[in-house]
């Protein structure tokens, strides 16, 4: 292998969590080698339970030797982080080769706006990531109110996030594995996708939106068959039957429903393999 | 525990300490620099240096583990944590010292060897005992303190002495553990009936997500149990998830492990340098730090010695194991230095990448340590133990020939190599024992299947999944699909298990243990079949069941 033979040398006498300078360069320094930076250097965040942030902690080994770094992460005010703690081999690789994980960042509904602070630290290094937490998008007539509210599913495709079909996202040309739901369970239906609304509210119009793109035109990919339903009283109601759907969007309207949740139950993709979701929109005028 | 109130008297703290400092001396100078002040700087002001040596939690919720028995020596395992699916087990920063005792007796009336090592946590305090002036081939108990915490009694045994003749040798071989596709049923039915060692061949823990509510196990666990091991912490993180479990940890503590590892300790069907299509780190360089951390975590989790603590992204997994001049274990390293898998990985039909005579299943160095080895003739029963099936298995009914390209039948030059190599050598009875497959599957080996005219060289043995697949059944299709295509297939089952063998110098008799169930708790397990195979005769003989 490629690596020299000084960090396979110091690479088994790197002991506690500190780089231990077996030997050196000049050049690379081994008080403190360890750099980090966030990617982005700051996070925006919205007080909403699937309308997640996260950015990219990388560290980076400028040292002469390879070693394994804990970086600690800690959050203030209302901002919680998915982990506490991202510990690594980081190889002193030249050029220098910085080591990524990605950090999970969330707030409750009731975080006030403003500005907060996550820092990661390890051994003699530091980077703070500010957080803005932006104010609630507004939930009245009009609005979607299903955005960024939890979403719970049968089942999601390894690739994708249960949340990727409330993200405000309705455009399939954008479809990847971020922004869209697709299950977890091939040629195998009824798939159901739930979204749970903050509060009980009285709905008149779902929107859904099925994988509809130049690449995968909905009469190929999207949902043929599905039923929309509504909770009321901790039981679902059917509100639209759609059979036989070749468009990307489908507008369900309906008498006025007091709701707490909305379900798209799969029946059927016109390619029998998977239900995809770009968004499932939900309003009450 | 052993109803001894006071499992540690007699052993003073000062003796301990003495023990301590030659135990120092040894290992600290193996390690680099594991003595406290030895390095500046690191005797910090603020005492974080000092070893605790005592825990207000009970921190072995992992178990103990003992593993590669010699004929003077194990090695002893166990890793605190008192919170156990926290970051560093809950505990930090500070080294704690943790004692040992080795006695001949369950009881701990005759202590023969005791000792402490500090727990670091650059380790995630797992310490690793390499125990040394044992007796050859005899039972020994061992156990663990932390100030008022004693750990479980877990049983081991050493191997016999070079040149010793044993009569019988009994030892077990499971893989393929997915947390949330099954209880660990066959492991409570393993740790119960008395082995010699225990081999596991990979698939300890797997990568991927365990899924919200854990699939079958019905468990609400901490957000990072969902995510796809990559760093250093996820793996660590998994790794305790999996040892949590108590039929795992009685099968650990039931005898010692011989341990390698398969592709999912890293990320499935990774082949050397290269990771698979769809993985979260793509490039050589991502990979290579992936393989490093997921290669620490192994080696902080499994009861082995120094010799197989990785450097960086690398490991030396492969080594030998003697039972006398009864058996000899030769412990592979299918992953490490392949080549990347032919036609794109996936079934295929024997192609011009997986017939290349410059392919390679095991790497060079490792068949030529392979081979010599063979050359040696140091036992009756020679075996391979090892990752995945080394026989052809076409997967396909009808005439046409579709094998897998991530078993030995996607390196048939490999094939030909290890197994026409041994046949020249005059290996006496060569077999090989498996995982991989989450299906039982015992072969007759030939070098050439393409030959229908050569002979068979030796038996193989692939054993299911302990809990990978769920239920599954008697004989799946594609069960009744190899047993109909691959003549020199003798037996396969579809159900989860491990298989229990006895090997005497006229027999191997292989036990096939089943579970009827292992989606809910307490399944029941049974011997699905028995399979011989007599010395000097490498065809295989269905004792019970139907084949």
């Amino acid at each position: 292998m490629r690596r020299r033979q000084i960090a396979v040398v110091a690479g088994s006498a790197t002991v506690l969590g500190l780089l231990t300078a077996v030997a050196s360069t000049a050049a690379r320094p081994d008080d403190d080698p360890v750099r980090l930076t966030a990617t982005p250097e700051s996070v925006q965040v919205v007080g909403l339970p699937c309308l997640p942030s996260s950015f990219r902690l990388g560290m980076t080994n400028v040292g002469s030797a390879d070693l394994y770094a804990d970086v600690e992460l800690a959050a203030g005010g209302p901002v919680v982080l998915d982990r506490g703690l991202v510990s690594s081999w980081l190889p002193a690789w030249d050029p220098d080769h910085t080591v990524t994980a990605r950090v999970g960042v969330t707030v409750p509904r009731d975080a006030e706006p403003g500005t907060y602070e996550v820092r990661a630290t390890t051994d003699g290094a530091e980077v703070a990531v500010p957080v803005e937490v932006l104010p609630q998008p507004p939930k009245g007539d009009g609005d979607n109110l299903a955005l960024g509210e939890q979403a719970v599913a049968s089942s999601t495709h390894a690739n994708f996030d249960v949340c990727g079909a409330v993200d405000g996202n309705t455009n399939s040309e954008e479809w990847d594995t971020l922004t869209g739901w697709n299950d977890g369970t091939s040629g195998a239906f009824p798939d159901t996708y739930d979204v749970v609304l903050a509060a009980p509210a009285q709905l008149t119009r779902v929107e859904t939106w099925t994988l509809d793109s130049t690449r995968y035109p909905a009469a190929r990919y999207g949902l043929r068959d599905f039923d929309v339903q509504v909770r009321t009283g901790g039981a679902w109601q059917t509100v639209h039957e759609v059979r036989g759907n070749t468009a990307g969007r489908v507008t369900s309207t309906f008498a006025p429903v007091t709701a707490d949740a909305v379900r798209i139950v799969g029946l059927a993709s016109n390619n029998r393999d998977y239900s995809r979701l770009v968004e499932v929109q939900a309003f009450t005028d | 525990m052993t109803g001894d109130r006071n499992p540690f008297r007699g052993l003073r703290l000062d003796a301990v300490d003495a023990t301590r400092r030659r135990f120092l001396t040894v290992t600290g100078a193996a390690m680099g620099l594991a003595v406290v002040g030895s390095l500046p700087g690191l005797a910090s002001a603020d005492g974080s240096a000092v070893e605790l040596t005592q825990l207000p939690e009970y921190p072995f919720t992992l178990g103990v583990a003992s593993g590669d028995p010699l004929s003077d020596s194990v090695v002893l395992w166990t890793r605190l944590a008192p919170r156990p699916l926290e970051p560093f087990g809950g505990l930090g920063p500070r080294p704690v010292m943790v004692l040992w005792q080795v006695a001949e007796d369950p009881s701990f009336r005759r202590i023969v060897r005791s000792g402490s090592a500090r727990a670091r946590r650059e380790d995630s305090y797992s310490v690793h005992i390499d125990v040394q002036g044992l007796r050859p081939w005899r039972e020994y108990w061992y156990r663990f303190r932390v100030g008022r915490h004693v750990s479980p009694v877990g049983r081991t045994r050493t191997a016999p002495a070079a040149g010793d003749s044993p009569a019988a040798l009994r030892f077990a071989f499971a893989s393929c553990q997915a947390y949330w596709e099954g209880f660990y049923t066959a492991y409570r039915d393993l740790a119960a009936r008395e082995h010699d060692v225990v081999f596991h061949l990979g698939d300890y823990l797997y990568e991927y997500s365990v899924g919200v509510g854990a699939g079958v196990r019905q468990q609400q666990l901490p957000a990072d149990t969902l995510r796809e091991t990559v760093t250093l912490d996820e793996y660590r993180g998994r790794y305790a998830l999996y040892k949590l479990d108590a039929d795992l940890q009685a099968a650990h503590a039931s005898a010692p492990w011989i341990v390698t590892m398969d592709d999912h300790e890293v990320e499935n069907n990774w082949a050397d340098e290269i990771p698979e299509g769809n993985t979260p780190t793509p490039t050589r360089n991502e990979f290579l730090v992936r393989r490093a951390n997921a290669f620490r975590a192994w080696w902080e989790h499994m009861p082995v010695r120094l010799s197989q603590q990785p450097i960086g992204p690398d490991v030396q997994l492969y080594r030998r194991f003697q039972y006398g001049d009864l058996v000899r274990f030769n412990l592979l390293d299918t992953r490490q230095y392949r080549d990347d898998q032919a036609a794109g990985d996936g079934s295929d039909p024997p192609n011009p990448g997986s017939l290349d005579p410059n392919r390679t299943i095991t790497g060079a160095e490792q068949e030529r340590w392979l081979l010599d080895g063979f050359a040696e003739r140091s036992a009756r029963w020679e075996v391979l133990a090892h990752q995945t099936a080394i026989a052809q298995l076409d997967t396909r009914a009808g005439a046409d020939v579709i094998v897998p390209m991530d078993t030995w039948d996607g390196y048939v030059a490999s094939r030909q190599r290890v197994l026409g190599g041994a046949a020249e050598r005059g290996v006496r009875n060569l077999v090989s024992i498996a995982g991989d497959l989450h299906r039982s599957v015992v072969s007759e080996l030939k070098a050439d299947y393409a030959d229908p005219s050569a002979p068979v060289v030796g038996t193989e043995f692939v054993g299911t999944s302990i809990s990978s697949g769920r239920d599954g059944m008697d004989n799946d299709e594609g069960g009744l699909t190899i047993l109909a295509e691959n003549p020199h297939v003798k037996f396969s089952n579809f159900q989860r298990g491990y298989v229990t063998v006895d090997v005497t110098p006229d027999q191997w008799l292989a036990d096939y243990r089943v579970v009827d169930r292992v989606i809910v708790p307490g399944g029941t397990v049974t011997t699905r079949t028995r399979l011989a195979v007599e010395d000097g005769d490498p065809s295989i003989h269905v004792l019970g069941g139907q084949a």
